[in-house]
C-alpha cells in the first residue's frame, strides 16, 4: 500500500479549488480504476444494485467523516501513534454505520454481511487519511472523502448495473426484460451473477475509461 | 476429522479468499508483479492468519457474544458486545503483526528479512479481518475448524497471488491494446482465473 | 511533531473513552429497533411456512398478522412432553441454543396456526448446515401430524444461484403435500433427490442442480430436526 500511497502524493492534480476535489474522484483520480484503492471489501456486493447502493453510500459517509475527524484533529495526534488514531477513528464509524443499517435497512444489512465491517480495511480510507486529511484543513478534507467516497460508489453502481441487468434481467429488483424476449429464447446469463463477473467488468470499465483518456494509460 | 479436512480444502480452492470475495485485491494488485514477493507476502498473509483468527475467536467467543460473559458471573447472560467486534479485531491484528514483527526480528532474522517488509503491510489486508469476520458470521464451533479455515484461506491467498504474478511476468511480453495495459489487464486475468477456480466448486471429499 | 509519552497516554486514554462511550450510547439506544427487526423477521419466516405470502405484506402489520394466525405455542422435549406453554416465551427460545444442549434438556418450539379454511397446522423450527454455514428454516405439518403443508428456508451465504436457491418457490413448493411417515408408520423425512424425485414419490422432492450439498444440508436438517420430535408427533398422530 505504501506504493500507492506516494503515487497518491505525487499527482499534481490537488488544487484548492473545492469543486475540483469533488470531481475529480470521478474521473482522473477515481479511487478504484486509477487509484488503485479499496477494491476489496466492495466488489462482493455488486451482484444487484441495492445493496451496492447501501454500500457506497456508507462508504461515502465513512469516508467524509473520518477525513474531517483526523483532519480536525491532525495538529493534535501523536505522530507515533497516528494510524491506531486513524483506524479507531474508521472503525468507531464504521460500527456506527453497520449499528444504522441493522436498525433502519434491515434487509440489505442482512445480504452486505461482514462487508460492512470490511470497509475498515478499505485502503481508500487509509489512503485517503494520509494522503490528504493529515496535511488539509477540515472543511477541504470533508469534500475530498466525500468525493473519493462517491467516485468509489459509481464504480460499484455501474458494475452492479450491469451484473444485475445482465445476470437476473432486473434492476433494483424490478424487471426490465420483458417476457416475449424469454418467451423466444433470451436467457439470463447467469455467469454475470458469480464474482469472477465482477472482475472483468471492472477491466472493461478501465479499459473504455482509458480509451477516452489517454493520459491515464501505463505504458 | 473428515469435516476438517474437507473445510481446508474448500477454503482454498472454492472459498478462495480473492477469487470468491476480492479480499486482500489492493496488496494482490499492487505486489504481484514477481513471484518472488508474492510468495514472500503470501507466506507472511498465512502466518498472521493462523495467529489472529484464532484469538480474534476465542475474544469473540468468550468475551464479545450475546451471553459469552456467563462464564464471570450469571448476571451477564443477556450482555451483548458484539458492537464492539469491529474494532476489537482490527485492535487484535494490529497488534500482533506489530508483536509477529518483534518477535521474527528477535528469532529469526533471516526469517525478518524474507518477511520484515511486508509485516506492516498486512494489518489493513481486508483477506485478515475478512477472514476473521467470516469466521463470527458462519459460527465456527471449535478452535480446530477456525485455525483450518485461517490456514487454508492463507494458502489459498499465496496460491492466487504467486499464480497472477507468474502471469503477469509473462504477460509483459505480449502486445496488448495500450488502455488495457497494466490494471485492466490485470483485472480481466483475475476474473479469468477466477472461473477456472470455479470448476473445484461442489468438491466433497 | 514529537510528543511526550505522557502526551501519547494521556490521548490514546482519552480517545479510547470518548470512542467506547459514544458507540455504547449508540448501540444501547439502536438495540431495540434492532430486536424489533429480528422479531418480525422471525413472525413473518413462521408466517411464511404456513404459506402465507409475507413478502407483500408491510412490516409494521405482520405483528397483528402473526396474533390473527399462530393461535398457541407450546415448546416440547425430546420425549414428547409439554414443558414450555406460555406462547411469548416460546418464541423467545432460540433453537440454535436448544441444539447444543443434551437431548432430555431441550425445549423445542411447536407453533400452532389457525388457517383460514379452519385447518391447524404445526410449525416446527429447523436448523441446520449448508455448503458453508447455517442453513434454517420452519416446516409446517396438516392436523395429521404427517402431510407437509409448507415450508420456509434461509441461509446465510450459500451459493448464489446454486444453493441460494433454497428459498425459492421452485424448490421450496414441492414440499407441499409430501408426508414424513411411510404407510408402516415408519419415520421416512423427506429425501431430497440428486436428478429429481419420481413423481408418485410421497418422501421426495428434487434438488437444486449444482447445489448438491446444500440440497443434503437441507435434507440431514429436516432429518434431524423432526427426529428429536419423534416423539411428540408420534403421539399425536395416534390421538
Amino acid at each position: 500500500m505504501s506504493e500507492k500511497l506516494k503515487k497518491v502524493e505525487k499527482e499534481p492534480m490537488f488544487s484548492s479549488k473545492v469543486l475540483k476535489l469533488l470531481k475529480n474522484p470521478f474521473n482522473l483520480e477515481n479511487p478504484i480504476t486509477v487509484q488503485v484503492l479499496g477494491i476489496c471489501s466492495a466488489l462482493a456486493v455488486t451482484v444487484q444494485m441495492k445493496p451496492a447502493i447501501v454500500m457506497a453510500l456508507s462508504v461515502t459517509i465513512v469516508t467524509a467523516f473520518s477525513n474531517l475527524i483526523i483532519s480536525s484533529l491532525r495538529n493534535t495526534i501523536p505522530s507515533r501513534i497516528r494510524i491506531i488514531v486513524q483506524l479507531v477513528v474508521v472503525a468507531a464509524l464504521v460500527i456506527i454505520v453497520d449499528q444504522i443499517l441493522k436498525a433502519y435497512v434491515y434487509d440489505v444489512s442482512k445480504k452486505l454481511s461482514v462487508f460492512v465491517g470490511l470497509i475498515i480495511t478499505n485502503c481508500i480510507l487509509m489512503g485517503r487519511l494520509e494522503a490528504y486529511a493529515m496535511g488539509n484543513k477540515p472543511w477541504p478534507s470533508f469534500v475530498d472523502g466525500f468525493g473519493n467516497g462517491l467516485g468509489y460508489g459509481l464504480i460499484l453502481v455501474i458494475v452492479a448495473f450491469f451484473r444485475e441487468s445482465l445476470g437476473s434481467g432486473k434492476i433494483l429488483g424490478a424487471k426490465i426484460i420483458p417476457q416475449f424476449m424469454y418467451d423466444i429464447g433470451y436467457m439470463d446469463n447467469g455467469l454475470m451473477i458469480l464474482p469472477p463477473m465482477a472482475l472483468i467488468t471492472i477491466g472493461i470499465i478501465i479499459w473504455v475509461q482509458r480509451s477516452k483518456t489517454p493520459e491515464l494509460q501505463e505504458k | 476429522m473428515e469435516n476438517l479436512f474437507n473445510l481446508f480444502v474448500r477454503s482454498i480452492f472454492i472459498d478462495n479468499m480473492i477469487f470468491a470475495y476480492f479480499l486482500g485485491m489492493c496488496s494482490f494488485l499492487a505486489v504481484s508483479k514477481t513471484v518472488k514477493t508474492s510468495v514472500g507476502l503470501g507466506i507472511a498473509v498465512t502466518f498472521v492468519l493462523l495467529v489472529t483468527a484464532p484469538v480474534n475467536w476465542l475474544i469473540d467467543t468468550y468475551l464479545l457474544k450475546a451471553g459469552a460473559l456467563v462464564w464471570l458471573s450469571p448476571d451477564f447472560a443477556d450482555l451483548d458486545l458484539s458492537y464492539l467486534s469491529f474494532m476489537i479485531f482490527i485492535a487484535v491484528i494490529a497488534a500482533i503483526v506489530q508483536l509477529v514483527e518483534m518477535v521474527v526480528e528477535k528469532f529469526s532474522p533471516s526469517l525478518y528479512n524474507a518477511l520484515g517488509i511486508f509485516l506492516p503491510l498486512i494489518a489493513v489486508n481486508c483477506a485478515i479481518l475478512g477472514v476473521a469476520l467470516f469466521v463470527q458470521e458462519r459460527e465456527y464451533h471449535t478452535i480446530a475448524e477456525v485455525t483450518v479455515y485461517a490456514g487454508g484461506s492463507g494458502i489459498g491467498w499465496l496460491l492466487a497471488i504467486a499464480s497472477l504474478a507468474a502471469i503477469r511476468e509473462k504477460i509483459s511480453y505480449s502486445n496488448i491494446p495500450k488502455p488495457l495495459r497494466g490494471l485492466g489487464i490485470s483485472f480481466i486475468i483475475t476474473g479469468l482465473m477466477a472461473i477456472a477456480f470455479m470448476s473445484f466448486m461442489g468438491i466433497k471429499i | 511533531m514529537q510528543h511526550s509519552n505522557k502526551y501519547i497516554l494521556g490521548y490514546s486514554i482519552i480517545m479510547v473513552v470518548i470512542v467506547a462511550v459514544s458507540l455504547t450510547i449508540i448501540a444501547v439506544q439502536l438495540k431495540p429497533r434492532q430486536d424489533e427487526n429480528i422479531r418480525i423477521e422471525k413472525m413473518q419466516n413462521i408466517l411464511s411456512s404456513v404459506n402465507i405470502a409475507v413478502a407483500e405484506i408491510p412490516k409494521n402489520e405482520i405483528g397483528t398478522l402473526y396474533k390473527k394466525y399462530i393461535v398457541s405455542a407450546v415448546a416440547v422435549n425430546n420425549k414428547g412432553e409439554d414443558k414450555i406453554t406460555d406462547p411469548a416465551q416460546v418464541f423467545k427460545i432460540e433453537l440454535v441454543n436448544e441444539l447444543k444442549k443434551p437431548g432430555e434438556e431441550q425445549m423445542l418450539p411447536v407453533f400452532i396456526a389457525k388457517l383460514d379454511n379452519g385447518d391447524t397446522a404445526y410449525v416446527l423450527p429447523l436448523r441446520g448446515k449448508g455448503l458453508w454455514g447455517p442453513v434454517w428454516g420452519y416446516i409446517s405439518l396438516k392436523g395429521d401430524f404427517n402431510t407437509v403443508y409448507g415450508v420456509m428456508f434461509d441461509h446465510k451465504g450459500e451459493t448464489p444461484g446454486l444453493g441460494a436457491e433454497i428459498g425459492q418457490d421452485f424448490f421450496v413448493n414441492p414440499f407441499k403435500g409430501k408426508t414424513i411417515f411411510g404407510k408402516d408408520g415408519k419415520f421416512t423425512s423427506i429425501q431430497i433427490i440428486k436428478g429429481g424425485a419420481a413423481d408418485d414419490n410421497p418422501h421426495g422432492v428434487d434438488a437444486i442442480s449444482g447445489g448438491t450439498i446444500t440440497s443434503k444440508g437441507v435434507e440431514k436438517m429436516i432429518f434431524d430436526n423432526l427426529g428429536s420430535y419423534q416423539a411428540y408427533l408420534q403421539s399425536h398422530k395416534n390421538h
